[in-house]
């Protein structure tokens, strides 16, 4: 049991290592920051323009916006890595996924919406306020959150791995059928709770990119135009996602192919979810420490 | 910026402030470096942040008034005990103390502000052939610095040269990767060291 759950971490790890040299990753950040601090010039004069009284910049801000979404996603950030493992780990469709992405993108733009429409507009707190609360407080719950789920994968994944070495021990006796867990005993994401969970985790914590733009566009009397923009930018932000939920399930089956049968595919879900869930908490906890 | 952004500054990875950093230095008669001239141009969206955060403008004709000027100083000059400025200063390979800004000002330029200081070092020093580094970076990676230029200043005596050595994503990778190598079981890795390896320097010999 030992001996497989190893074989199949040193083998992801191989993968993992392997692309990690492969692919030039601080290149591509350095491109990434590049367009992004151009996207995010237009943003600003699109904003200006409309503050001017020109109704077209409207669209320049919403195609600015998009293009911020997508390449700021680029950078290390909580969405993907939950996305990420997700996809990694759970059993869920490749169009349930996608689903699960867009929703989160867009619901974390409504909670920019909902603090800027709420605490701006009807509490009359600052922007330095509404950012300050956003870091202190939104932050930490979004990666606490992030790391519960992180918790519950590897709960999962110990749990069905516990479950096959009792399956094993019984058939070593005598009665020969074993009732063994079925595969969707560890599937996580085929679950609507599961899925909202996800969703909502992302989703608590607004970009501070997007909650700039609504207070600016507010200022210039076009909060309506900013709420378009913010969604824009959530749509580009899940594009990338997209493709991050995208190559974990194609990393998922190339995994999976590994498999000789049922039991196989087994306990490659159930180390998946493990590797995953600590990744997760790593990754969040790290992201908690000062 | 500081008192708008930063003060929440748990953000990681992800730069929204980019800031054009002109960089010079201060020699005094007795040819030592006494300070650092500091310039931080803001990216356009930024100042658009920094307006509506700091509530500038409020006559709404374009320009900056004395009462912005101040409110903006205040954020950018009167910086927390914890904050050196994301500016570090190498000398013979241990990170120098520097002080807080002096002659500070401020201006708009097409949509874009400019914060101007000289940053004094807690005790002038001789520069000979080693060189000294000046590298301008947010370790959280919120403010991404480009350091833009190295203005020659009058006093800058003839025997000294000050050039900046651009951020080489290569390099920086395979010094990681060397340090990440290096380390024993027990080590840590050294998080602060890392943080340099992927900003501009500028490097400052004299002899």
């Amino acid at each position: 049991m030992w001996l497989k759950f190893s074989v199949i971490v040193l083998g992801m790890w191989a993968v993992g290592a392997a692309a990690w040299g492969i692919v030039p990753w601080f290149e591509i950040q350095r491109w990434a920051v590049g367009e992004q601090r151009t996207f995010q010039n237009v943003m600003a004069s699109a904003l200006r323009s409309i503050q001017a009284g020109n109704s077209q910049a409207a669209w320049t801000l919403c195609s600015a916006t998009a293009a911020y979404g997508f390449f700021h996603a680029l950078g290390p950030g909580h969405g993907k890595v939950l996305i990420g493992g997700a996809s990694l780990a759970s059993g869920a469709t490749l169009i349930r996924l996608s689903t699960i992405t867009f929703l989160s993108s867009l619901a974390q733009a409504a909670t920019a919406i909902i603090l800027v429409g709420g605490f701006y507009f009807i509490l009359q707190i600052g922007s330095a306020d509404l950012t300050d609360l956003t870091e202190t407080w939104l932050a930490p719950a979004s990666y606490l959150t992030i790391a519960a789920i992180g918790a519950v994968l590897i709960f999962r994944g110990a749990r069905s791995w516990y479950q096959m070495s009792q399956v094993k021990q019984a058939t070593h006796g005598c009665c020969g059928h074993a009732h063994g867990p079925s595969v969707n005993d560890v599937a996580t994401l085929t679950s609507t709770r599961d899925a909202v969970a996800l969703i909502a985790s992302i989703a608590i914590r607004p970009c501070t990119g997007a909650l700039f733009v609504l207070v600016i566009s507010a200022r210039f009397d076009a909060f309506a135009v900013g709420c378009l923009a913010v969604v824009t930018m959530g749509l580009g932000t899940a594009i990338f996602n997209q493709m991050v939920a995208t190559s974990g399930v194609a990393a998922r089956w190339l995994i999976g192919l590994g498999a000789r049968n049922h039991k196989g595919m087994q306990a490659i879900s159930a180390t998946l979810h493990l590797t995953v869930g600590f990744m997760i908490i790593a990754l969040s906890v790290g992201m908690l420490l000062p | 910026m500081l008192s708008a952004m930063c003060l929440g500054g748990v953000t990681k990875a992800h730069p929204h402030v980019f800031v054009d950093a002109r960089t010079g230095f201060v020699f005094g008669s007795d040819r030592q470096l006494e300070a650092i001239k500091i310039a931080w141009l803001y990216d356009e969206f930024t100042t658009l942040v920094l307006f509506e955060t700091l509530e500038l403008d409020l006559d709404q004709d374009g320009q900056l008034n004395d009462s912005d000027r101040i409110k903006i100083l205040e954020g950018e000059t009167n910086w927390p005990q914890n904050y050196k400025g994301d500016i570090y200063l190498e000398v013979l390979g241990q990170d120098y103390p520097l002080g807080r800004p002096k002659a500070a000002s401020v201006k708009l330029d097409a949509n874009q502000i400019e914060v101007t200081f000289d940053l004094p070092l807690s005790k002038p020093t001789e520069v000979d052939s080693s060189p000294i580094f000046l590298r301008l970076y947010d370790p959280f990676f919120y403010f991404a610095y480009t350091i833009v230029s190295v203005e020659a200043s009058p006093d800058l005596p003839e025997d000294c040269e000050a050039q900046i050595v651009h951020f080489d994503p290569t390099a920086a990778e395979i010094v990681l990767q060397d340090k990440l190598a290096a380390l024993g079981r027990e080590d840590r890795p050294e998080i602060e060291n890392v943080g340099r390896l992927f900003s501009d320097e500028v490097q400052l010999t004299c002899g």
